[in-house]
Parts: C-alpha cells; sequence; structure tokens
C-alpha cells in the first residue's frame, strides 16, 4: 500500500525523474491548507502572515538562493477537502513540504497520507497533543505550538500552587480541543482533582454558553476554567459579568488575544490569567518593540489586502513566526536540500530569537522531543492589557 | 458532571430560555411573513440580520448612539429587503422551488461573504441599549439585558400585528399574501406588496439581530445557528401563522434551554436534533403545526 | 418516441467512452478531482429520482451520504467482531443501510409535504453531525476515523488516483443506467404522476405510500454508495467531512443539472466541485471585469464568489442545464 502512494508521488512527477519535489536551483515550493472560507476563515490570516513573511525572506536573496513559492488551498475547514488539498500539493503542485496546515481534525486527516509518501508534515497549526508526541508511528509529523494538553496541567500546577481551598468550574468546548485542555488540567491538579465541582462542555453548535456559565455558577465555585474557543469565550465572560460571578478566571490562549480580552467587560476579565508565547501585536506592550514593528511592516509591503485592522491580528503574527521557523528550517537543512534533511533540521532545531515570540524564548526540537514551542509566560489582565509574570516555565510534556 | 439543582438556577435558566425564544420568535415571524406572501423560505434570512447589524455597528463606531443608528439601520434594512425582493427573487418567482431555494442560499452565501470582506471575520462588541445590570426578581438576579430583548421583540410583534390588523397597508398585504389574483383586481400592487412583505421582514431580522449581538458577540457567522431555530420555530408554529411563529419561539427557546440543560443525554450536543424530533413529533400529530392550516386533501 | 430512445442511448455510450478515456489525457490528481465529481454525480441521480421525478424536496441528502461514509468507516475499521472488512465490499452494505434509513424518513414525510418536508430534511442535515459526536466511541467524535488509504484490487498496478476514478465511474455507470431504465419504466411513470399531480395520482390507483417512500429509499441508497466513495477516497470520517452545506451543495447541483434530468446532472456535481475547490480561479477570472479586483485569498472571498454565481446561474438558467439541453434537442425529438 505504501508503495503504491509513494509510486503515486513519483509517476505523477512526469517522464523525468524530479531528484526532489518542490525543490530547483531557484525554488523552493511549500504547500498548505487552510480555511479561507466558512465558520473558521479568519483563522486564515495564518497562511497570509506566512505568504507576506516569505515574499520578505524572497525580496532579500531568498534561502541560498533560492526563492521560496507558498501555495495555500482552501479547505473551508472541510477535511475532506483538506485531504484533496493535500493530494493535490503533493501531486500536482509537488511541493517540498507540506506546513502550517490548520485544524486537528484537518492534520489528522492528512497525517497518515503524507507519512505514508514520506512528505514532511510541518508545524502542524493545532495544539493537540497526538502531533507531538506520536512521533514514532508519525515519523514525519511536528507540531509547533505547546499543546494544549500541557497547557491545562499548567493551570493546574499554578492553582495548587497559589489558591487556597480552591474549587474548579471548568467550561469546556466538547471536542479535542477542549477535552486536551481539561484532561491536562486534571493531570496538573494531581491529588487535588477532585477539587473541580462542576464541568461543562458546550458544543460548538451552541449559540450562547450563558446556561452553561449559569450552570457552573450554581456550583459555588470560586475558580473558573475557560476552555472555550473565540466567541464562546467572550460570552463566558460576558454572562461571568452579568451574573455577577467573580472567580479567578483563567482563559485558554487561544483565546486571549488583547483583541478579544480587550471587549469583554473588564470587571470579569480583570485578573484573569493566561499562559503566553507569542507577542499579540494589539498589546501596549509590544508597540514600540522591534519584532513588532517588523512584523507591521512586512505585512503592510507584502501583504496582500491589508487593512489597519489587520496590523493588529495575532493570526498573522502567529503566521510570521511560524514563518521565521520555517525559514530557519530551510537554512539548517542546507543547500543539499531534500525532504530527508528538511526533517531532520525540523528535528534539530535550536532557534534562538524569533522576533515574534517571546524574547528568551529558544525553540528547540530533537527527533524524540516534537515540540518546537515549549516555553511560556503566565500573564494577568489588568488595566486593558497583560502583564506577563514570574519566568519563562517549561510546558513541556513528560 | 451535572450540576445540583436549584430553584435559583432554574429560574435563571427559565428566563435565558425565555430570551432565547424571544429572538428565535422575531426571525420566525420574519420566515412566516416571506413565506405567507412569496410562497418561499428566506434561507438568507439570517445572513440579511447579520448584515444589518454590521451596519449599526459601523455607525455606532462613527459616534452614533444606538438609538439614533437604530432608526437609521432599520430604513436600510427595509430598503434592502425591498430590493432584494425585487432585484433577485422576483424573476424567479414563477420558477420551481427548488430554483427559488437556491437563490436565497445563494444570497446567504455571497452576504456572508460580502461581510467578511467589509468587516473581517473576528468577533466584535456590540454595545447594546440595555445595562448589564441585573435586578432581583422574587429573589433571583435577572439580566436587564434579557428582559429588555424580549420586551422589544414581544413590542416589535404586537406592533406588526397592530399594522396588519388594523391599518390599510397591512389589509392589503394580507390580500395580496392570501389571494394575488383578486387583490390586483380591487386595484393592490401585488408586486410592491411582496416586495413590502420582505422590507418587513429585514426588518425583523435587524432588530432581532441588533439584539442578540451584545450576548453573543458580533461576528459573520452570529445568526447561522440561531436561523436553525427559527426555522425549527416557525415549522412548529405553523408557516403561515405569524402568531405560531411568536408562540413557536417563545415554547422552542424555553424547552430546549431546559432539555440541554436537565437532560444529561441531550446535553450541549444534542439539543439541535431535540428541536428537530420535537417538531417532526408534532408534525405528525399536526401536519401543520400548532397554529397553520394545510388544506386537507382527502384521497 | 424510438429516436428519443435511440439518442439517449447513443449519449450514454458516448458517455461510457469518454469516462474510460478520459484518464489517459489528464493528470492523476485531475483524475481524482473526476472521481469525486463522479461522486457527487451519483448523489445527484438518487436526489433526482425524490425531488425531479417525485417532487419530494429534500434538504438533508448529506445525511444520507454520511450514513454511508461512517458505515464504511466503521465496518472497515472496527470491523465485525473484530474482522474488518475490505472497502471496496463496504460500499454496497452503506448503500442499503442509507436506503433503509431513507425509507425510515420516507415513511412518516409521506405527513409532510413542500417546503415542511424541506425543512425538516434541513433538520437532518443539521442534526447528524452532532450523532457522531455524542456516541464518539463508536463513530469516532471529532477525531474520525482513519481507514486505510483505497488500493487497487488484485495488485492491479495503477494508481490510487486512477483507481478510484475507474471505481467511482464504473459504480456511476451502473446506476445511471439502472436510474435511467426506473424513470423511463412503470416507477418512473408513478413518481412523475405524484409528482405532478398527488390527487390526480391517487385517484388512478397510484399507492401514494409505496412510491413516495420508495423514492427516499432509492435516493437515500445512492446517497450512501456515494458517501461511502468519499469515505474511501478521503481515508478519513468525522462530522466535518459531511457537513451541514453539503446537503445544500447536493439541492444546489441538482437545480443546476436540470431537476428531472440524469446525464447532465454530471454539469451540476462539477459545479459543485469547482466552485468549492478553485473559487480563487473563478475570482480570478471575475478580475478581469473593469472595476473588480477580487483578492482569491481573502477570507469571505469565495463565499461571495460561490453565492454570487449561484444566482446568477439561477436566474439565466431556471431549469439548469438539462433545461437548457431540452429546449435545444426539444424541437429534434418532436418534444417540448
Amino acid at each position: 500500500m505504501c508503495a503504491i502512494v509513494a509510486a503515486v508521488a513519483v509517476t505523477s512527477a512526469g517522464a523525468r525523474p524530479v531528484a526532489t519535489p518542490g525543490v530547483s536551483a531557484t525554488e523552493i515550493h511549500l504547500g498548505s491548507s487552510v480555511p479561507l472560507s466558512g465558520e473558521a476563515a479568519i483563522a486564515g490570516n495564518v497562511a497570509r502572515g506566512i505568504d507576506a513573511y516569505f515574499k520578505y525572506v524572497n525580496d532579500k536573496g531568498g534561502v541560498f538562493g533560492r526563492n521560496i513559492t507558498f501555495t495555500y488551498l482552501d479547505d473551508g475547514y472541510d477535511p475532506g477537502r483538506s485531504v484533496n488539498n493535500t493530494i493535490r500539493l503533493i501531486q500536482q503542485e509537488q511541493v517540498l513540504a507540506v506546513f502550517s496546515s490548520l485544524g486537528t481534525s484537518n492534520n489528522l486527516a492528512v497525517r497518515k497520507l503524507l507519512n505514508d509518501a514520506k512528505v514532511p508534515q510541518l508545524y502542524v497549526s493545532s495544539g493537540a497533543t497526538t502531533f507531538g508526541r506520536d512521533y514514532k508511528k508519525y515519523p514525519w509529523t511536528i507540531g509547533y505550538i505547546p499543546p494544549y494538553s500541557e497547557e491545562g496541567a499548567l493551570y493546574g500546577r499554578y492553582v495548587v500552587k497559589n489558591i487556597k481551598r480552591p474549587k474548579l468550574a471548568v467550561l469546556y468546548q466538547n471536542d479535542d480541543y477542549g477535552r486536551d485542555l481539561l484532561g491536562g488540567l486534571r493531570r496538573g491538579l494531581g491529588g487535588k482533582a477532585k477539587s473541580i465541582v462542576a464541568s461543562v462542555g458546550y458544543d460548538p453548535t451552541s449559540t450562547d454558553v450563558q446556561p452553561q456559565v449559569t450552570q457552573l455558577k450554581a456550583s459555588k465555585a470560586n475558580v473558573l476554567m475557560v476552555f472555550a474557543f473565540g466567541k464562546f469565550s467572550l460570552q463566558a465572560f460576558n454572562a461571568v459579568s452579568r451574573l455577577g460571578w467573580k472567580p479567578q478566571i483563567f482563559v485558554n490562549d487561544v483565546s486571549s488575544a488583547s483583541a478579544l480580552m480587550a471587549i469583554v467587560p473588564q470587571s470579569a476579565a480583570n485578573g484573569a490569567i493566561s499562559i503566553v508565547f507569542g507577542k499579540d501585536p494589539a498589546s501596549p506592550l509590544w508597540r514600540n518593540d522591534k519584532g513588532i514593528k517588523l512584523f507591521q511592516t512586512i505585512l503592510g509591503k507584502y501583504g496582500t489586502s491589508i487593512t489597519s485592522r489587520d496590523l493588529k491580528d495575532g493570526y498573522f503574527t502567529a503566521g510570521m513566526a511560524t514563518a521565521f521557523t520555517m525559514v530557519d528550517t530551510l537554512k539548517k537543512a542546507g543547500k543539499n536540500l531534500t525532504r530527508q534533511t528538511l526533517m531532520n533540521a525540523a528535528t534539530h532545531l535550536d532557534e534562538k530569537g524569533n522576533p515574534f515570540v517571546l524574547p528568551g524564548i529558544v525553540i528547540h526540537t530533537t527527533p524524540s522531543s516534537r515540540f518546537p514551542l515549549t516555553q511560556v509566560r503566565l500573564q494577568r489582565w489588568s488595566g486593558n492589557a497583560w502583564h506577563p509574570f514570574g519566568k519563562l516555565i517549561s510546558a513541556k510534556p513528560g | 458532571m451535572l450540576a445540583a439543582f436549584t430553584w435559583t438556577e432554574f429560574a435563571q435558566q427559565l428566563a435565558a430560555g425565555i430570551r432565547e425564544g424571544a429572538i428565535y420568535a422575531g426571525l420566525a415571524l420574519a420566515i412566516v411573513i416571506i413565506y405567507r406572501s412569496t410562497r418561499v423560505i428566506n434561507f438568507a434570512q439570517g445572513e440579511m440580520a447579520t448584515f444589518t447589524t454590521f451596519i449599526a455597528w459601523s455607525l455606532m463606531n462613527h459616534g452614533l448612539s444606538f438609538w439614533t443608528a437604530f432608526p437609521i439601520v432599520l430604513a436600510v434594512a427595509f430598503a434592502g429587503g425591498v430590493a432584494i425582493e425585487r432585484i433577485v427573487i422576483h424573476p424567479v418567482a414563477n420558477a420551481s422551488v427548488v430554483t427559488i431555494v437556491i437563490v436565497t442560499l445563494g444570497l446567504a452565501l455571497l452576504l456572508n461573504g460580502l461581510t467578511s470582506v467589509i468587516w473581517g471575520g473576528e468577533s466584535r462588541q456590540f454595545k447594546g441599549p440595555f445595562s448589564t445590570r441585573t435586578i432581583d426578581v422574587g429573589g433571583v438576579p435577572i439580566s436587564v439585558q434579557d428582559i429588555g430583548i424580549v420586551v422589544v421583540s414581544i413590542g416589535l410583534v404586537a406592533l406588526l400585528a397592530l399594522f396588519f390588523r388594523y391599518t390599510k397597508l397591512g389589509l392589503a398585504l394580507r390580500a395580496a399574501a392570501v389571494n394575488p389574483e383578486s387583490s390586483r383586481l380591487v386595484g393592490i400592487r401585488v408586486g410592491w406588496m411582496l416586495a413590502l412583505g420582505w422590507g418587513i421582514a429585514a426588518v425583523l431580522g435587524a432588530v432581532a439581530g441588533m439584539m442578540i449581538a451584545p450576548v453573543v458577540f458580533l461576528d459573520p457567522n452570529m445568526m447561522q445557528t440561531i436561523l436553525l431555530y427559527a426555522f425549527a420555530a416557525a415549522v412548529l408554529g405553523g408557516l403561515d401563522s405569524p402568531v405560531g411563529a411568536v408562540v413557536g419561539g417563545i415554547l422552542l427557546g424555553v424547552t430546549i434551554t431546559m432539555l440541554g440543560r436537565y437532560v444529561g443525554f441531550i446535553g450541549s450536543t444534542l439539543k439541535l436534533p431535540a428541536a428537530l424530533v420535537l417538531i417532526f413529533v408534532l408534525l405528525l400529530v399536526r401536519p401543520g403545526g400548532l397554529f397553520g392550516r394545510v388544506a386537507e386533501r382527502r384521497v | 418516441m424510438r429516436l428519443r430512445l435511440w439518442l439517449e442511448l447513443a449519449g450514454f455510450a458516448v458517455l461510457a467512452v469518454v469516462v474510460a478515456a478520459v484518464p489517459r489525457f489528464v493528470s492523476d490528481f485531475r483524475a481524482r478531482e473526476l472521481a469525486i465529481v463522479g461522486m457527487y454525480f451519483i448523489a445527484l441521480l438518487g436526489l433526482s429520482i425524490l425531488t425531479g421525478h417525485s417532487g419530494q424536496i429534500s434538504l438533508g441528502h448529506g445525511a444520507f451520504m454520511a450514513i454511508g461514509g461512517y458505515t464504511t468507516a466503521v465496518l472497515s475499521v472496527n470491523g465485525v467482531y473484530g474482522h474488518q472488512i475490505r472497502d471496496l465490499w463496504t460500499i454496497p452494505i452503506a448503500g442499503v443501510i442509507a436506503g433503509v434509513a431513507g425509507l425510515l424518513v420516507g415513511l412518516p414525510a409521506l405527513r409532510l409535504s413542500g417546503l415542511y418536508l424541506a425543512l425538516i430534511t434541513f433538520g437532518i442535515a443539521v442534526s447528524f453531525p452532532q450523532l457522531p459526536k455524542k456516541f464518539d466511541h463508536f463513530l469516532g467524535g471529532t477525531t474520525g476515523k482513519i481507514l486505510a488509504l483505497p488500493r487497487p484490487p488484485f495488485g492491479l498496478s495503477t494508481t490510487t488516483n486512477n483507481w478510484m476514478y475507474y471505481l467511482t465511474w464504473g459504480i456511476a455507470l451502473v446506476l445511471l443506467l439502472a436510474a435511467w431504465s426506473l424513470v423511463r419504466g412503470k416507477t418512473g411513470r408513478a413518481l412523475k404522476a405524484i409528482r405532478d399531480s398527488e390527487v390526480a395520482a391517487a385517484s388512478s390507483g397510484v399507492s401514494l405510500a409505496k412510491y413516495k417512500t420508495l423514492a427516499f429509499g432509492i435516493s437515500a441508497f445512492y446517497a450512501g454508495v456515494a458517501g461511502s466513495l468519499y469515505a474511501i477516497a478521503n481515508a478519513y470520517v468525522n462530522p466535518d467531512v459531511f457537513p451541514i452545506i453539503l446537503s445544500v451543495y447536493l439541492v444546489v447541483g441538482l437545480a443546476v443539472g436540470g431537476l428531472d434530468s440524469l446525464i447532465t446532472l454530471i454539469a451540476g456535481a462539477g459545479l459543485i466541485y469547482f466552485l468549492q475547490n478553485h473559487a480563487d480561479t473563478v475570482a480570478r477570472w471575475l478580475n478581469h471585469l473593469p472595476a473588480l479586483n477580487l483578492d482569491p485569498k481573502q477570507p469571505g472571498i469565495p463565499s461571495l464568489v460561490f453565492g454570487a454565481v449561484l444566482i446568477v446561474v439561477m436566474l439565466l438558467l431556471p431549469g439548469g442545464a438539462g433545461g437548457l439541453l431540452r429546449r435545444l434537442f426539444g424541437s429534434l425529438t418532436g418534444r417540448r
């Protein structure tokens, strides 16, 4: 079976055998599948950020004289289309590697076929732990952001250390993402896992999470974990405020962008804790930061259809951070660029100075430790901004 | 794990359910008005509401207060509804049902994409006219916003009921919907009556959008799930019954909220399927919905 | 009349020849794309029998595709008593199970008509994706189920994509013949009679219950087969693989292909596939028009383009491709 699929990749390369698809003397071709339509369309801005960054790098001479071509296709968040897109990227577009494709199920859907075809699946845009953990079965796959389970564990450990007589209520999205966070929380609480007095899941087809928050408040908890996505997290803060409840809130990183925190009732938001590893372009902390200024310059010059709102959109920044790591990986792979050398580079990263993540973070991987970003800081919201506190802590599993 | 039962929480869930239901009622009424007048199910109803709510947001972003922007948005919504009927729906009015369904679906896609393109896809705050305080109702803290939403929705419905019943224009609209041929004979401009129906429906949608946006936050996909419940409410009440739409809306809102909270098996995941099953069962017993009329076909 | 029969048979023969020959001239990936078009075509054939020929609107056929897809997934991955079933053999099983589901829906649907039926079936499309989430141990939840990649049988040395192409179109041609003979025969006449006037049909002795339910069952069978093939081609299922919008796209394909046509449904299937996966190409074409400067990569543009194209096509061609064909060839065969 593997032979057939690999044969597919080779026979569709045309009559003349190509040494490595996606690499020529002048070009490196990378691909991605992201949502540009439908519910998750805003996340597609990650790919636009990557695109802008690559154009900037090309303008400065590319990588060893090769320009990066980035082909990103719309999958509307539908894993069936992700499969279609990925097969097209491998067979028709002949990309060197697929990177930063977005969505947990979207990446799960293509993981086997990419690994069977020995095409690198790099820097998956999802925090599901499996992408970094299951490398023995899927050696061509590697994640990027700190896994959700570790994030949850971090919050658990913090609660145990810092909150007296904690009674936890958890609002979580009823899918892998929310359950990953919840599972990690339980692990981090260790012997104190029983301090979770109420946990309520919501389905992403919900219109509003006020009923769930009302239920959680009735449990008389003094800590609330918001493991909710985007607008549901916003609604949760809204509901907490409307109900006059004042727990210590922890909000998960995916929903912690300053742009989001700024529009919820501040009486509920103040004091909320989250983790951070990237630079949020909407935060006053980085207003004069060289990295964010670079981000805005690049986006303005090389992005397409960029509005002033986009310059503060963390999705674009996340894209550039990933793109920076990708360029780093390409450089590390050297002039002799093949899928194998690329994969080797990706599993031997030691990247410092990514201008789009927190200062001091080292993006580090080994073949058996495939979570590139494992350092975070805790941060607390007050006065309309996030304030990191404490040192860089590890979000590394195991 | 289900939290324990308290009366306070029960009352709060009930209030939330009524508020949800009021929103469904508004949209369901819009659906019914369009159905009655043009025999079309307007799948774009939600996206029209979202679009007009974004217009309200833009106006308020430029400094207008909510109540100043409110009538402007209603006027724009009305004009938009009329325009859509004249330009997009009227040309296919005599085509097959499927064709018309496709047109409204295409309209929904188009509006959704357009909203994203003009305003971007991220969630944004929408400052509603009601404060977010709670007031004490018999010992239970109820949100002022919830009460305000219900009052406005019901008020609007009442106004419309008066309009349909006691004004010449309302009468003409009803006549055109029920019997277009005879209405023409009496001198009613049936075509414009249909457009008027769409305009009114657009206004209803705009109000629903502006009421719910402060609670759920505004983004291009805000109305999608709400519209599904609104369809269910319209069918529940009877597709040709405005009263049914309102009653169906509130009934559905309360029932689904309560089922979702107190029946563990349903939880949050099976709320929509539960609504479907309820409607389905009801339709088996009363094929026209609660208040609708279905011409009996004795064969 | 006989001329029409010969024309239709000739058309089928031409189609079969084209289908057999095409992979020689297109890239491997294109073969995969055409295979997926074929899957939509199969689903549309079924929908045509239901909506075009018996007049019952269904906005929920994506759910029947999902039933087929999940049947294949469960049988291939979980297996029966631990024995995994080869993807090929699951296809007819998936069709049958979906067909039975269709019958089960068709029975109570007898009590509903017109838009009530449309909305209830839409409700099914909306509700169905929730089931795998609820019964996630068995159906995989949002994580989904990963199937083995499709492989040609008997060690045939052809690529995976070509194999899916021939498998799909082979099944499609057979099912097209089946649909064609059904529609031409007694059942088809009964269905059309029901569509045109239920009262008249019933008074001439046509059993409404039997034929209307049968139409649901058959159309669901077709959708189930299509869904099964889709699951095999993607080697993955989860609720998002058969989303709500899929049911909408199927009706779109039907309308564009021609409500009660059969062969022209290929155009409808092609349009669904093309607009979803090549919306950026369409956006670039549109940019040739003055004053339009769409960025195909901007989130929202694909939906905008899709919606606009749908409206324009429906305004210009309310009868779809089938209607157009009929107008063109109506004079030929003496039929209007």
